[in-house]
């Protein structure tokens, strides 16, 4: 048991939540127009929220692992940077589109699409990332560098295509979309097979039994889906990412107690002594300002009427 | 390879001061944002004045570009700080400064949320105040924000909180000692802090000030006039508060910076030889170890000095060895610096004896055209304001710890993710300041009801 990794992992599980559920939102709003009050209603106050999440999970990830700081920054460079400019693209673009006027050829309906995309792509980095960091295929660590042809294998493949059709079948469910409630179990059930498949390419020693865990809950939010008393339940937001969360928190054997294809022992490059005393302390002072901003967050926004209604 | 390291290093200086130069561009203005919002939005409440409530919520939809764009920008410079300066951050990473990264972040947490709880769900509060006290939430994260930035930058100039000798022995190998909490409160933690919190809200507030200066110019419209008048009210009487403070907190941190940073000291001062009866000089250079050109003021350092410290020794250039040295045009940004702080004080002064005298000098055409050059100045003297204290620095990026040279990456792998993060701040700033002034006008049809 290793405590600070366990809250910088619990960081990256809100910040993956988080962006998973954007990210669907995205896919919504490039396939099905008409939808987008549902997704924009959502992701326009919870971009911001995202960012900040993303940022939280960073500055603790450099706080626990100082030692890995210059290595995995120097190997990721060129996926850091594109993602950087792709993050910076979804940000603008929806910062400008929530209050732009129609002036020539750009109006809110290209700047969401732009958001879409950008945020759509800058995910697939991410995942490309993250494969990298579980599977090591791509890394090299004696020359501290990245190459995506050396990542390109049938785990890793697989692995994001699981998870896309993981983030396809769950959109409906997020968005409470009926009209495409027919895709939820199958593309459910394939995002499961497919995620289980990967890994096990990746490494047959990524499986353990805790597995069971994210698999049984990502099938059951499908499947309360499709059960009209149980719809209220699972299209709750709040609920939702609870669950998705913990969904992501389950699945830390992936990247615990090794990582990057089982070469690098998580235990030994965390911070020590002094330094995880300030860690654990900042945490919790933190932590609790966040749970109380949190609470009230998700006692105004269940109460009032949201969107952008500063106008 | 193409370029040298020397070249690569200067490029690497160059880039990092240019998207912090950009970066708090958008930073002075966000925080003058969020002041203005929360002021003019209890004005409107305590007076049910709609001109107020207008203004306040016209500018939370700037607030959102500011702030998405702000947070874009920021993430941008933490990466890049990681590329371009690796042995710096592994020794931020095993201090104390990262605890003060750590303490920023739990205030952007605080920030956000209140953000977006006060912007997007104005109308699901019960009570206006209740509303209005989250806005006091996004001003006290915006300020813990900047306060411990600043914090990390103080311990630049002042380190504190690990052993400084043997990580020096080890060849930056070796961190021990570490104190994690020390880095919060290092020898000029309190006069930076002070000095930078109250020139940032100046330089922002200047800025803001100017485009409703400009709008109440050019706009024929009597509510948009009225909007702009009750704006420049508020900045008005803030930047003079403000100023009055830069003065005051500016002082302090020279007599912070004879205690505990004396070549820096030396180097502004352009104090070629110690001694203790010095004269301030302005606008002249050094040249070959000779002070040439512009005026002094007999005996007044050491007489500020004196007051401010105490101090009556005055360090000079040279009790330090020349290879340690900042570059000597320090001397000229801070006379630079100086000179053009005094101006913005003399156009604040006027504008507060008519504030006195006249019942609305916001309305004073040539006060307004006047203050447009006072905010580009503003931002100027700013921006100079933290040349000086980063190129006064050098060559450390640690003070007495680490050289930028030993710090920064001088890869030529770097050229090509620079050059795109130049591109990008010349093309995200411009555009994000014309969204800040177009959606501010876009909405001007829908306060009919102001008067």
């Amino acid at each position: 048991m290793n405590g600070i990794f366990e809250v910088n992992y619990a960081a990256f599980s809100v910040f993956a939540a988080l962006l998973i559920t954007e990210i669907m939102g995205a896919v919504v709003l490039l396939v099905t127009w008409p939808a987008r009050s549902k997704v924009l209603d959502y992701a326009i106050p919870v971009w911001e929220v995202t960012g900040t999440f993303g940022a939280f999970w960073v500055v603790t990830g450099v706080f626990a692992y100082p030692a890995l700081l210059v290595p995995v920054a120097s190997i990721f460079a060129p996926l850091l940077v594109v993602f950087l400019l792709l993050w910076v693209a979804r940000s603008s673009s929806i910062a400008f589109s929530e209050f732009i006027t129609k002036k020539g050829w750009l109006d809110d309906a290209k700047l969401f699409r732009a958001y879409a995309v950008s945020t759509i792509v800058s995910g697939l980095v991410v995942l490309v990332l993250l494969s990298s960091l579980v599977g090591g295929q791509g890394v090299d660590l004696a020359s501290g560098s990245f190459s995506i042809i050396s990542w390109v294998t049938p785990g890793n493949v697989v692995f994001v295509i699981g998870t896309l059709a993981l983030g396809v079948g769950l959109a409906p469910v997020f968005f409470d979309l009926a009209s495409l409630r027919r895709l939820v179990l199958p593309m459910a059930c394939a995002g499961v097979v497919l995620s289980v498949l990967s890994y096990w390419l990746m490494s047959p020693g990524l499986l353990t039994p805790s597995m069971a865990v994210p698999v049984f809950l990502t099938l059951l939010t499908g499947v309360l889906y499709l059960w009209p008393r149980t719809v209220r339940v699972v299209t709750n937001k709040a609920i939702f990412l609870v669950v998705l969360s913990v969904i992501i928190f389950s699945l830390q054997p992936l990247v615990y107690p090794k990582v990057i294809g089982q070469a690098l022992e998580v235990d030994a490059v965390t911070t020590a002594g002094a330094m995880a005393d300030a860690f654990v302390s900042i945490t919790l002072v933190g932590g609790l300002l966040l749970a109380l901003m949190l609470v009230l967050y998700v006692r105004i926004a269940t109460r009032g009427p949201s969107g952008p209604d500063v106008s | 390879m193409v370029f040298d390291p020397a070249t690569m290093l200067l490029f690497v200086r160059f880039l990092f001061a240019f998207t912090i130069g950009s970066h708090i561009l958008l930073v002075s203005t966000s925080i003058a944002l969020v002041f203005l919002i929360s002021v003019a939005d209890f004005l409107s409440i305590r007076g049910h004045d709609p001109a107020y409530e207008a203004l306040a919520r016209r500018l939370t939809k700037v607030l959102v570009i500011s702030f998405g764009v702000g947070t874009a920008s920021g993430i941008v410079m933490a990466v890049e700080l990681v590329g371009l300066f690796p042995s710096f951050m592994t020794l931020v990473a095993s201090t104390g400064a990262i605890v003060l990264f750590y303490a920023e972040i739990s205030a952007f947490f605080l920030e956000v949320l209140a953000l977006v709880l006060y912007v997007y769900y104005w109308n699901a509060f019960k009570g206006r105040y209740t509303h209005w006290m989250v806005s006091l939430f996004v001003v006290a994260g915006t300020l813990a924000s900047a306060v411990f930035i600043t914090m990390v930058n103080a311990w630049m100039n002042t380190p504190a909180g690990f052993d400084a000798t043997t990580f020096i022995n080890s060849g930056f190998k070796t961190i021990s000692g570490v104190q994690p909490y020390a880095a919060f409160f290092t020898a000029s933690t309190v006069n930076q802090v002070f000095h930078v919190v109250v020139t940032t809200l100046l330089a922002g507030t200047m800025v803001i000030g100017s485009y409703f200066a400009y709008w109440y110019v050019k706009s024929r419209d009597a509510t948009e006039r009225t909007i702009c008048s009750k704006a420049l009210k508020i900045l008005g009487i803030t930047a003079v508060i403000a100023i009055v403070l830069a003065g005051i907190s500016g002082s302090e941190q020279m007599g912070n910076l004879l205690l505990h940073q004396p070549l820096k000291y030396a180097a502004l001062e352009a104090n070629i030889v110690n001694g203790t009866n010095l004269p301030d000089r302005f606008f002249g250079t050094i040249v070959n170890g000779s002070y040439v050109g512009g005026f002094s003021v007999p005996g007044s350092q050491a007489l500020l000095a004196g007051f401010e410290t105490g101090v009556s020794a005055l360090p000079g250039l040279n009790q330090f060895p020349s290879s340690q040295w900042p570059p000597l045009f320090v001397t000229t940004t801070f006379d630079l610096m100086i000179a053009g702080g005094i101006v913005v004080g003399l156009f604040l002064l006027v504008y507060f004896v008519a504030l006195l005298t006249k019942k609305r000098p916001y309305e004073s055409r040539r006060l307004l055209y006047l203050w447009i050059p006072a905010a580009v100045l503003a931002m100027v003297v700013y921006q100079l304001g933290w040349a000086t204290d980063e190129v006064g620095r050098q060559p450390w990026i640690v003070y007495n710890v680490m050289t930028v040279a030993q710090a920064a990456n001088t890869s030529e792998a770097l050229l090509v993710p620079g050059i795109l993060i130049v591109a990008f701040y010349l093309i995200v700033i411009p555009t994000t300041f014309y969204f800040y002034a177009r959606i501010f006008q876009g909405s001007k049809a829908k306060e009919s009801a102001v008067t």
